[in-house]
């Protein structure tokens, strides 16, 4: 009598070694096809455009205007004063402190026109400057009064340095060529 | 005297079973964490720096306008001319009315083409822009 044998059982495993070079390969792709960095700059927000028939002359005082320009040969002018690039800070830094205490319509604004041959580069650092005084105040501002940086501020805080110290930076209007 | 090699007991494999998990995870990470490669920048510029600068956190929010330091100009993946700029982005603001559009500016370029650019992007309603730059060390 043939003997009856037990019928050997295929193994029923999926064979897992080769799955974590898929996994890498697909890791590698994904490394290779995106990018992690993140975009960093100076924000600005453009006015509406109006064409130049439209516009309306405002008149702003002299007190609340701080002027920059800047040349083709990188000469700054700061509300008719001859500065350098590094004075900007420190000039900008003691009007926008003399008007945390003004109401809204009185507060400074900046306003920045450029040759145009005027080095982008130029106009960038001068912005910067700008900027950078600004959120000074902002952080000086909100050590004195609440005791701590702005990114710490609750919201109701940050909404209040903001209103104090906002940031206007106003990009003149090009002039037509002749 | 017979010497006998003093065999270990314990396995010599290190355990690989877990490995596919491991690299998977950091595939997950990466997925999450990053954007795909968009454009295929075909200018060359070098951005000014600065020290004062925000980071955007919404990246899909943002569209790109290259210019090279020979002043050429990029938008998507074509080279552009500046009247075409308003058109494109225009269309660009249909589509994403919260868009902000970072300008990606060789930092020896002139400014009388920022102007240009700028007054073509107001003219769009593109009012929300981004000078690109590098933090300041």
């Amino acid at each position: 009598m043939p003997q009856i044998r037990k019928k050997k059982t295929p193994e029923a495993e999926i064979p897992t070694s080769s799955m974590a070079d898929i996994a890498f390969l697909l890791l590698l792709f994904f490394l290779v096809a995106t990018t992690i960095d993140v975009d960093t700059g100076i924000g600005l927000t453009l006015p509406e455009f109006v064409p130049p028939e439209e516009q309306i002359q405002a008149e702003i005082s002299k007190d609340r205007l701080a002027t920059l320009l800047i040349n083709e040969n990188g000469d700054i002018l700061l509300s008719d004063e001859v500065v350098t690039l590094a004075q900007i800070g420190e000039k900008l830094k003691v009007r926008i402190r003399s008007k945390i205490d003004l109401p809204n319509n009185k507060k400074l604004i900046v306003s920045v026109k450029t040759d145009s041959k005027t080095n982008y580069n130029l106009y960038i650092q001068a912005l910067d400057q700008v900027k950078e005084s600004y959120f000074e105040v902002r952080e000086e501002y909100s050590f004195q009064k609440y005791g701590r940086k702005v990114i710490n501020l609750d919201e109701e805080q940050s909404i209040d340095v903001k209103e104090r110290i906002p940031i206007i930076i106003s990009i003149a209007e090009p002039e037509v060529v002749k | 005297m017979k010497f006998e090699k003093k065999l270990a007991k314990t396995k010599q494999q290190i355990p690989t079973a877990s490995l596919p998990d491991i690299v998977f995870m950091l595939l997950l990470f990466f997925m999450v964490t990053t954007t795909l490669r968009e454009h295929d920048v075909k200018v060359q510029y070098r951005l000014p720096e600065a020290r004062a600068i925000e980071k955007i956190e919404n990246k899909r929010v943002v569209s790109y306008i290259w210019v090279g330091r020979d002043g050429r100009m990029q938008i998507d993946d074509n080279i552009v001319t500046v009247d075409q700029v308003q058109r494109i982005m225009y269309n660009k603001r249909v589509d994403l009315p919260t868009i902000i559009v970072s300008l990606r500016i060789d930092k020896t370029s002139k400014m009388g083409l920022v102007t240009d650019i700028q007054q073509e992007l107001r003219k769009a309603y593109c009012l929300r822009i981004n000078y690109s730059s590098i933090k300041k060390m």
